[in-house]
């Protein structure tokens, strides 16, 4: 039986365990990250690399845009590539409605004194978007956004963690967790580990760590799919979303499209699996061609599904355990965590280490769900 | 154009199945059926060629040549088999390529610009082999193309090269040769790198057996065939190096201890067959690594059922196997699934089996010799210069791959995700193999521990207007009759 010892145990090696992990080691903090697969195998390593501020909820503006401050800078700070570029990213209005639509959320934003949003007419629509079908009126659009290679991105915090002498333990599952005094003990199919602190980083997973600790919380989790074409021809250098309709998709350097829209496969976490529903695929795939004709042709070379966690009201946990000290929790992220991987291990990391953050929290909380009165 | 809205979802997955689906109609897909359907099963047989045949017997009842007997006996025999097939009440949709098999019995395909959908409650792969790729220095230059490729041409094009030089070892490739020499297409030259030794390893693997004789033999009259045209002949070949920057200039190697060079356009690449492994792998069955064969195939019992109990696969696509191999695996497993569907006996089954198993064994006789003798060597299998291509869809050189390991990647996925060696269009065909042997010699472990890329649908490239049209495909009335 091995008897691991360090000052925090991250239960998780996706990017925000990999991110606590790298901004907790930089401070001198000593650090254990236990992934039951490998690290980058889950959400983290699969998902469409989508790295926006625009279209937010208004409670995660904040965290989203100090973390793209982050990415911009990202590849100097972890001296690595994590294939991070720099894009506009268009949400497409396919009709008046979606331009009522755009005109609240402009208020909304503005009376809020958010401007990175900037809504465009169809004539601006088209110079961005030169192959958008002509049904399109106008859409939003937000300049600082982009993209970045998931797997790069995630396994970039595991090295650059790793330089400053975190642990990484692959294929060990956490199963009991109990706190023994001070300590909490996470037994293991490979030994017990213990720690001061220990941190829910399990995605879609994160709701049985959870229980374990003390919390509860109402997570579910399920299976965004998405499709990736043979390389293009150039068409489109902006990321694409629509308001109301489920497509997004961007064209890399390398001239392939990668796919998604939201729309969801089965997911069956037991056994670290997923399955596709191909008629929702062809929904996709009809909607990819109606905004952009030049698509009809396009090859579909790989199409898959990630396993994530979702949150009723498609917000994240962060924040403290409300049932037991030192233990700390960051999932559900509803299929938009990739982006806010940065700034969430700086967030953990303050809260480990000082008990508090700069940002308000207080949306993320884990109990407000929970229910005042019976 | 239409529009859709984003709620329209097809009608999916409801309605009536047939009993047995069969992909591919090669020799052991149509085998297969036949031995299905005269039992009474509903039968639908796909096949991405416009006519039944498989590989080997391509066109054989149509073909674009005056004389096609000139390709020999064996592709002739074809024909039976072929007709046999037609008559049967198996329904055969052509020029559909299948995309995606679920563990539910549910066969998507693209046929006529759109996807259709049918399932079975049993289902036969039968996908056949590819070419083993033939990764040395230059082969990802244009102008270079395996032997089978050109062999496909010539059986469905009847497109021919002048002057190729013709590279490697294994039956195939002499008879690929013959065929064209008696076309009277001119070639330049073979360069066989069968080493010297491997001949004494045959023999001594059978202990000098009459069938694998008489193999022997057939292989050196072909060899005899080629010498008497007038073709140069380079034997125990190797240091292979094609040389050329845009396109192919010639042939670089070593023979009879003297170093050679031949100027050449066309230069067609063989060194045996392997299963094409990506309907097998997509669809998540089991696998092992086979050392007499030196490559991955699905696990399998001897009825041809794989971990999922209602997939079985015949023929090339389970372990190279032949033609003959091909058809009897193909009944072998269309008699179990009978049995399954509960329209034959367990009785029944076992008596029908008994023959074929005693064939089968026959076979893997001979199977044992021509492994053994053709066996590529590894110069040929595990690239040694870096700037040899591993990934021609990438463009990934042996470098590329040894920086990705060295960066941590341990295994082909993480492989694959770390430097795209893999990702492009072929899905990893063309590198699969060789990046499994490359990372077992990196880590020295032996190949079953480092394991294959894992593959999903879909296994063939389909267009975005394909997958957004969805039809079904039911069983015909006639032939559901046995199925209620
Ligand atoms: C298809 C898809 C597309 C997406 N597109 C985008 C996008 O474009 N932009 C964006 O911002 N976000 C996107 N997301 C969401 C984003 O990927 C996730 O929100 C983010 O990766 C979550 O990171 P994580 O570290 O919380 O989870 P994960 O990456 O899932 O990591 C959790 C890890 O915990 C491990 N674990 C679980 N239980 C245990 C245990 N008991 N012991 C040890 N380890 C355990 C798991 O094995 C897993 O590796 C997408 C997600 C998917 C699936
Ligand atoms: C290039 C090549 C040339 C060969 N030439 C000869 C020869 O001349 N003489 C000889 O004795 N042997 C030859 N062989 C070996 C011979 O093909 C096999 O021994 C034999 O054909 C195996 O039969 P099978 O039924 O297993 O597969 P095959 O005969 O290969 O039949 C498989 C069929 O399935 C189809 N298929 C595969 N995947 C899909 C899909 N996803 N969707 C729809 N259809 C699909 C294929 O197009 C093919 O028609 C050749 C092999 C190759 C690879």
């Amino acid at each position: 039986m091995k008897n691991a010892n360090s000052d925090v145990l991250i239960i998780g090696g996706g990017i925000q365990g990999c991110s606590t992990a790298y901004n907790l080691a930089r401070q001198g903090v000593s650090v254990t990250v236990l992934e039951k697969d490998w690290v980058s195998r889950h959400a983290s390593g699969v998902n469409a690399g989508g790295v926006r501020v625009l279209g937010r909820d208004v409670a995660e503006v904040e965290l989203s845009k100090a973390s793209m401050e982050l990415w911009h800078g990202l590849d100097d700070e972890l001296d690595a590539d994590t294939g991070f570029r720099a894009r506009s990213l268009i949400n497409i209005a396919a009709d008046e409605n979606d331009m009522e639509t755009l005109r609240k959320r402009e208020a909304l934003m503005h009376g809020l004194d958010y401007h990175h949003e900037k809504m465009i007419d169809q004539q601006e629509l088209r110079e961005r978007l030169p192959h958008v079908a002509p049904h399109c009126v106008g859409g939003v659009v937000s300049e600082q956004d982009g993209y970045a290679i998931p797997y790069q991105s995630t396994l970039a915090f595991r090295r650059a963690a790793e330089r400053f002498g975190a642990k990484f333990v692959e294929g060990v599952a956490a199963q009991r967790i109990r706190k023994i005094g001070q300590q909490w003990l996470v037994e293991t199919n490979q030994g017990r580990f213990e720690a001061e602190h220990l941190v829910n980083c399990s995605g879609a997973w994160a709701d049985q760590i959870a229980v374990k600790i003390g919390d509860n919380v109402p997570l579910t989790h399920s299976a965004p799919m998405l499709m990736i074409t043979t390389r293009m021809p150039h068409f489109a250098t902006p990321v694409v979303g629509a308001v109301s309709r489920p497509l997004s998709f961007k064209q890399f350097e390398n001239g392939t499209v990668l796919i998604g829209g939201g729309a969801k496969g089965f997911a069956d976490r037991e056994n670290n699996r997923t399955r596709l529903d191909y008629a929702k695929m062809a929904v996709g795939a009809r909607n990819a061609v109606e905004f952009f004709p030049i698509m009809a042709t396009a090859s579909v070379n790989r199409m898959w599904a990630g396993l994530e966690a979702y949150m009723p009201d498609n917000l994240p946990v962060i924040g403290g355990s409300v049932n037991a000290d030192n233990a700390w929790h960051a999932f559900g992220f509803s299929a938009h965590g990739f982006q806010m991987g940065p700034i969430v291990g700086q967030v953990m990391a303050e809260l480990i280490t000082t008990g508090r953050s700069r940002f308000d929290l207080n949306k993320f909380r884990i109990d407000r769900f929970e229910r005042k009165v019976l | 154009m239409n529009i859709y809205s984003p709620t329209d979802t097809p009608e999916f997955n409801s309605g009536q199945s047939y009993d047995i689906a069969i992909i591919g109609a090669g020799p052991a897909g149509m085998s297969a059926a036949v031995t299905a359907a005269e039992a009474g099963a509903s039968v639908v047989v796909l096949d991405d060629k416009p006519k039944a045949g498989g590989q080997i017997y391509r066109n054989v009842t149509n073909s674009p040549l005056t004389q096609p007997e000139l390709l020999g006996e064996d592709y002739l025999k074809g024909a039976a088999l072929v007709e046999a097939f037609e008559k049967s009440s198996t329904e055969h949709i052509h020029a559909a390529n299948v995309w995606h098999v679920g563990d539910n019995g549910e066969v998507l395909f693209s046929r006529d610009g759109g996807t259709q959908s049918l399932t079975a409650r049993e289902l036969i792969v039968s996908g056949g082999a590819m070419e083993r790729p033939f990764p040395i220095p230059g082969w990802h230059l244009p102008g270079v193309m395996s032997a089978g490729s050109a062999q496909v041409m010539l059986k469905s094009d009847g497109l021919v090269r002048d002057d190729a030089v013709f590279v490697g070892t294994g039956p195939l490739l002499y008879l690929i040769v013959a065929q064209y020499l008696r076309l009277g297409v001119p070639v330049k030259a073979l360069v066989d790198t069968t080493p010297k030794s491997a001949y004494l390893d045959a023999m001594a693997e059978v202990g000098g057996a009459l069938s694998a004789t008489s193999m022997l033999r057939k292989g050196l009259l072909l060899l005899n065939e080629i010498r008497q045209a007038g073709v140069p002949v380079y034997r125990f070949a190797s240091d292979l190096q094609i040389t050329g920057n845009s396109a192919v200039t010639g042939l670089k190697f070593t023979s009879g201890n003297e170093g050679r060079q031949l100027e050449a356009e066309h230069i067609f690449l063989h060194q045996g067959v392997i299963p094409n492994l990506n309907l097998t792998r997509a669809m998540g069955l089991e696998h092992h690594w086979c050392d007499q064969q030196l490559c991955w195939k699905p696990t399998l019992n001897r009825w041809g059922q794989s971990s999922l109990d209602t997939i079985a696969v015949a023929g090339d696509g389970s372990g190279i196997v032949g033609a003959d191999g091909a058809s009897v695996m193909g009944k072998l497993a269309a008699l179990n699934q009978l049995q399954r569907l509960g329209q034959i006996s367990a009785d029944s089954r076992d008596q029908q089996a008994q023959p074929l198993f005693r064939e089968l064994e026959r076979l893997n006789k001979f199977r044992r010799f021509i492994d053994r003798l053709y066996r590529p060597i590894k110069a040929h299998r595990i690239p040694e210069s870096d700037d040899t291509v591993v990934c021609r869809c990438e463009e990934r050189t042996v470098a590329d791959l040894k920086r990705g390991f060295e960066l941590g990647a341990n295994g082909p996925q993480d492989l694959k995700g770390m430097t795209r060696c893999g990702m492009g269009p072929c899905q990893g065909r063309q590198c699969g193999h060789t990046v499994s042997e490359l990372l077992a010699q990196w880590r020295g472990i032996s190949v079953a521990e480092v394991g294959y890329y894992r593959l999903r649908s879909p296994m063939r490239l389909l267009n975005l207007t394909e997958l957004g049209q969805f039809s079904r495909v039911e069983p015909k009335p006639s032939t559901t009759g046995a199925a209620s």
